[in-house]
């Protein structure tokens, strides 16, 4: 069956990336949000298996969306894909809950290693 | 269509190469002021080079300011000249930060330092994007306290067409500190950047 997810972010580019970048083998039903309100409204409504996580973001961050998460106990992966590259950030995200953490610009390679490190694929 | 021609698609993209760009010079401004710096998504703007001195007088009107430009150049005929501009108020808060008394000649230099971090950290990550890659001319500091700024700005601009607008604002931790990033290019180069910018959206 195919895993319901979920990408965020608010630029088309980085949206069109990621998909771009899912391997073949993983069978996604692919759905798009354009900041972190609109990725609530739809994690609130339906089953998401895994979200990619922009957090730079208008209206509600990505930060914000990992706190609603975890505030509502939404069962979902998150990954985040980001260019706030701070180790820092990187580490308040994986405290937030984040399976991971990926560098934007996205490719194949990164998301690969990832989706394999977790049994995705 | 936006103004000089980019459409929504192209925008969307320019943005995003620019948003990763300014992650990556954030990140090396935060390692070296030893602070976590809040990432905010930059305001970009082409604009006819003629029109910056007086975008920027207002802004900077009544308030000490220092400009720092360094110039770039790379393939397939991207060069130009990088800006950098800051109110000495806001530059004075980040010498303290590094342990500078205000006035301090090395004040200078260390937004020099500064500036060179952000433009090349900043031009180099938009270069890996479109791959390309770039050389720099030494850092200039172009004007500082005795100086109007909009006549600086007059001055350097006058012989370029077009000016690429990065409004960049860093939120330190307890420090805020704007500064704005200004891109003057020749003519020529938003057409190589419109054409550079449809090869990258034709591959998603």
């Amino acid at each position: 069956m195919a895993m319901p997810v979920l990408i965020c972010d608010d630029s088309i580019l980085a949206r069109k990336q990621v998909r771009k970048s899912l391997p073949e083998s993983f069978d996604a039903e692919v759905q798009t949000a354009g900041n972190g309100l609109e990725a609530l409204q739809i994690l609130r409504s339906q089953e998401i298996g895994l979200v990619f996580l922009d957090l730079t973001m208008p209206e509600l961050d990505g930060i914000g969306v990992l706190e609603a998460i975890r505030a509502e106990a939404i069962d979902c992966f998150v990954i985040v894909i980001s260019a706030d590259i701070q180790p820092e950030m990187q580490k308040r995200v994986m405290e937030l809950g984040a399976l991971a953490f990926i560098q934007k610009p996205v490719s194949d390679e990164k998301l690969g290693i990832i989706l394999k490190q977790y049994g995705l694929i | 269509m936006s103004p000089l021609g980019f459409s929504i698609e192209q925008r969307d993209c320019l943005q995003e190469i620019i948003n990763v760009a300014m992650g990556l010079a954030s990140d090396k401004l935060a390692r070296f002021l030893n602070t976590f710096v809040h990432l905010q998504v930059p305001s970009i703007a082409l604009v006819g080079a003629t029109a910056i001195p007086d975008e920027f007088e207002h802004r900077y009107q009544d308030a000490e300011a220092t400009l720092v430009s360094q110039g770039f150049f790379g393939n397939e005929g991207v060069r130009g000249e990088a800006i950098v501009l800051y109110q000495m108020d806001n530059a004075h808060r980040i010498s303290a930060l590094l342990g500078y008394e205000p006035g301090d000649v090395s004040e200078i230099e260390m937004l020099t330092d500064i500036s060179s971090i952000l433009t090349t950290t900043f031009l180099n990550g938009l270069a890996a994007q479109i791959e390309n890659s770039l050389s720099y001319s030494a850092p200039r500091v172009l004007s500082s306290r005795h100086s109007n700024v909009a006549d600086v700005l007059k001055a350097t601009s006058f012989h370029w067409e077009h000016a690429l607008k990065v409004d960049i604002s860093y939120q330190l931790i307890d420090h805020s500190f704007n500064c704005d990033m200004i891109l003057l290019i020749p003519g020529e180069a938003v057409s190589n950047i419109k054409t550079i910018l449809d090869r990258i959206l034709e591959a998603y």
